[in-house]
């Protein structure tokens, strides 16, 4: 594997900057990872941090409404942004001449935001959120899955029992004055990282990020961080089954796991590719291929670093299973895994899937830029990006067996089943 | 306030040079060497679309593409999937209303290994009942699913509604519960026989590979292939009715899922480039009319959009929003406004300039992965562009005057003769919507 490039450096402010340097094509990422999310948000004000990321685009000293997207598609680039539990990121991908055009409007925006803030503005981003809201969840068939999961998996009043999008009441009562808080606690420059990949020379490169952040003042009393702790273990088989506007059953199986970037969450990583990636994952082989039980399945875990991850495999019946046959026949897999371990093909299999999917995730500069952002920003460590394959590869079949054992079983478990509601085709 | 900082110098940029060949049996190769790459990504495209299947076996061309992965005469569905996998490769398989595509992306280093698999699934897929009475069934259940999805729901219904009852680009291109359902595994192995074979067939193959070993590749594979394709059908797609409102019942919805629009254009239709423009400034990026009009002004939606869909004949024009159900009328009537603005005025030149400078220069990051530039070759394949179609393709945007896009709108640009399709809460909707004076309206209750 070929590695990643890094330098690290960092200015008087605190902004920690990534520079990875790959002149082949002449395009150019910037990427800028801010640590808050919405597990930094305060009872009564959550999908807040996503709201704000709204308000990002609204405009700033220099900059005006829409302009954002405006000046980066006339140069021919992309931008957006993203809200998760632990951060915020935004990101543009330019012509690698355009790079100072980049670092200005995230610049600007974190120097001198609130001067442009209205609340016509607010109230505008406001709608656009319900709406988003009420597009990815309240409309969609079994769309409020991830938020009942982190409600039940994360105690009452843990950082991670909310969703991201939050909810409707909350979103209303949202203030001019929480968005001034939020960008006066939040969005200084000691609180988020930079990273700069593609084309562009080095020295000139930090010339222009020394000159557009360097004299923005950090926050001198950022809070500290939430208190992430959580019991590693539910202590329970939490069961909810819902009623919906659904033509096939689908039961979700969360578990409360190890976080991301620990040895345990990477044993979890190749078990979850090993049951639920791919043709031949243990899943879809005796669920959907051999048993036909089952439509579709899946396996995944949330890389998120505070006090715990979840680690979650979701089945879909076909018309006529019930949603107890699904779940025993999927305990079963789990079982089986847990107590014989992978095959060593199973391992060969996961182990050069995951390969090939690194390389293809990394040929893109966007998306180098952004795992080096998140490493530098959740571990203060980006080389991570480099050693991501290797620690994949070190999990054998002891590893999976242990993780699964400690994790995945009856009494730390949450079963949402999603049921067809009466009348339901 | 303060400028934006001027950008230096544009380096050049170049799309990929490649080489093309047609081996005896009629196989079309492109060969796209990268060198610096680490993957390589293969696409064996075939004239075995939707466009090429008979109305009475409608989704077969769709199943028998799907099931080319469930193994091969030498490897059964389990061995396929197992051994391909094992080398780091997902073989995908699909296909659309113009070809299916069967092919993967992959370590250079897996390239013969997997390029040899491929042809063998290609050839000799084992197309055995019991896989195919599953595709079968997983197709059924997902039409189910598809009608509980309100985004998918809206698509299909528009597609139905829009075009004539005889026109196949009316119903969906994997199929009806009705036609799958009748459908069995010979069906599927007629297909294969009578449409799979190397005169209507091309494989790409981008990334990392020295041409002259890539070639020997093919050969050795698929130098021998043999059989004769039928090709697809030609058709003539016609709108069905005029200007009208259908709305399709989705009972406790809270938003309603707009989609407007008519028939559009096909793929070589001489104002592709204006209509690409127009599109684009119209609701193809974040700063488009419609989306700073119903988004950013009215809060109405989360994005708000437009695009063609060209297709061997006339795909849809569609502009589409999800909005919230109370404002249903008043955002169809922005949306008919901003379509009706599109034909009335020339953008102005910042307008058209933001737009056309978006489109030209993203082009480098189109072709960031080898799947981005094996995926631009399909077009070229498929429908029979010039081998310069994408050296020239920058300049021919930047051609596009304030006029030529005033002139694709007002063609291409049609509200008078717009369906306008809801998908929401029919007892909220019902009245308003008639009452709204947009046309007259019909109320459809999905099986």
């Amino acid at each position: 594997m070929p590695q990643v490039p890094i330098e690290r450096h960092a200015l008087e402010n605190g902004l920690r900057v990534i520079l990875s340097r790959d002149p082949r094509a002449p395009v150019v990422a910037v990427n800028l990872w801010y640590d808050v999310g919405s597990k930094h948000e305060k009872a009564g004000k959550t999908g807040f941090a996503h709201l704000f990321e709204h308000m990002m685009f609204q405009g700033s000293s220099n900059v005006e409404k829409g302009q954002h997207f405006s000046l980066v598609q006339a140069a021919g680039g992309t931008c957006n942004a993203s809200t998760w539990l632990d951060r915020t990121n935004y990101f543009e991908t330019l012509p690698g001449h355009e790079l100072e055009l980049g670092l200005w409007l995230e610049a600007d925006r974190m120097a001198s935001l609130l001067p442009a803030m209205t609340q016509e503005k607010l109230d505008n981003q406001r709608d656009v959120v319900k709406n988003e809201r009420r597009w990815s969840v309240d409309n969609q068939p079994y769309g409020d899955w991830d938020e009942r999961i982190q409600e039940l998996v994360y105690p009452d009043g843990h950082p991670y029992h909310h969703s991201t999008i939050g909810s409707m009441e909350d979103l209303s009562a949202a203030s001019l004055t929480d968005v001034g808080d939020f960008f006066a606690t939040w969005y200084a420059p000691n609180n988020a990282v930079l990273t700069i990949a593609g084309d562009f020379e080095t020295d000139a490169a930090l010339e222009m990020v020394r000159r557009h952040f360097g004299p923005i003042p950090p926050n001198a009393a950022l809070p500290a961080p939430p208190d992430m702790r959580v019991d590693p273990r539910i202590g329970s088989n939490v069961r909810e089954t819902k009623a919906d506007q659904v033509p096939l059953a689908r039961v979700y199986l969360a578990h409360r796991s190890p976080p991301f970037g620990t040895d345990a969450f990477d044993a979890l990583d190749v078990s979850a590719d090993i049951l639920g990636s791919g043709r031949a994952s243990r899943l879809y082989a005796s669920l959907v291929r051999e048993q036909r039980l089952a439509q579709d399945a899946g396996v995944f875990v949330f890389p998120i670093v505070g006090g715990a991850s979840i680690f979650t495999l979701w089945v879909t019946a076909r018309p006529g299973v019930t949603q107890e046959t699904i779940e025993t026949a999927t305990l079963a897999e789990i079982d089986r895994l847990a107590s014989d371990g992978p095959s060593d093909a199973d391992l060969e299999r996961v182990r050069n899937l995951h390969a090939a999917h690194a390389a293809g995730a990394l040929e893109r500069i966007s998306e180098r830029a952004d795992r080096l952002s998140m490493y530098a920003c959740l571990f203060d460590e980006p080389e991570r990006i480099n050693r991501e394959v290797a620690r994949y590869a070190a999990v054998d079949g002891a590893r999976v067996s242990a993780a699964l054992r400690d994790s995945v079983r009856a009494d730390n478990r949450v079963t949402l089943t999603y049921v067809p509601a009466e009348g339901a085709s | 306030m303060i400028a934006r900082p001027p950008g230096t110098a544009p380096r050049p940029y170049r799309f990929p040079d490649f080489v093309r060949h047609e081996l005896p049996n009629g196989l079309g190769v492109w060969l796209v060497p990268l060198p610096e790459r680490e993957l390589v990504s293969v696409h064996l495209m075939t004239d075995a679309g939707a466009a090429t299947e008979d109305e009475a076996q409608a989704g077969i061309a769709a199943l028998t593409a799907q099931l080319l992965v469930t193994g091969t005469q030498r490897l059964d569905a389990a061995a396929f999937a197992e051994t391909t996998e094992r080398l780091g490769i997902e073989v995908g398989s699909e296909s659309s209303w113009d070809s299916a595509r069967a092919g993967f992306t992959a370590l250079g280093s897996k390239l013969p290994d997997g390029l040899a698999l491929l042809a063998e699934m290609i050839r000799s897929p084992r197309l055995d009942e019991r896989e195919f009475e599953r595709m079968k069934a997983e197709r059924l259940n997902d039409i189910l699913q598809a009608r509980a999805d309100p985004g998918r729901l809206a698509d299909e219904s528009f597609l139905r509604e829009v075009y004539a009852a005889d026109v196949p680009y009316g119903r969906l291109s994997a199929g009806t519960p009705e036609s799958v359902g009748a459908l069995e595994v010979a069906a599927a192995r007629e297909f294969h026989a009578s449409r799979y074979a190397p005169n209507v067939a091309d494989i790409v193959i981008a990334g990392a590979i020295e041409p002259d070993t890539a070639l020997a590749a093919v050969e050795r594979h698929l130098g021998n292939w043999s059989g004769d394709g039928t090709g697809h059908r030609t058709f003539k797609p016609r709108q069905r009715g005029g200007r009208r409102v259908v709305l399709v019942d989705r009972p406790g919805s809270v938003q309603s899922e707009l989609r407007v629009g008519h028939l559009g254009i096909d793929r070589h239709h001489p104002r592709y480039f204006a209509a690409l423009v127009m599109a684009a400034l119209l609701g193809g990026v974040f700063g488009s009319r419609l989306n700073l009009r119903l988004r950013e002004e009215l809060g109405y939606t989360y994005s708000a959009r437009c695009s063609f869909d060209p297709r061997r004949a006339m795909g849809p024009f569609i502009a589409s929003a999800a909005v919230q159900t109370e404002v249903t009328v008043d955002a169809i009537r922005e949306l008919l406004g901003q379509l009706d603005r599109m034909r009335a005025d020339a953008p102005g030149p910042k307008e058209l300039a933001e737009v056309r400078d978006f489109l030209v220069g993203v082009f480098p990051l189109r072709f960031e992965t080898t799947a981005g530039i094996a995926t631009a070759i399909e077009p070229l394949a498929v429908y029979d562009l010039p081998d310069d179609h994408w050296h020239t393709y920058r300049s021919r945007l930047e051609a596009v005057t304030d006029d030529d896009v005033l002139v694709a709108a007002r063609e291409l640009v049609r509200p008078d003769e717009a369906l306008i399709l809801v998908t929401g809460d029919a007892g909220s909707l019902r009245d308003n919507l008639a009452s709204a004076g947009l046309g007259p309206l019909e109320v459809v209750t999905p099986a």
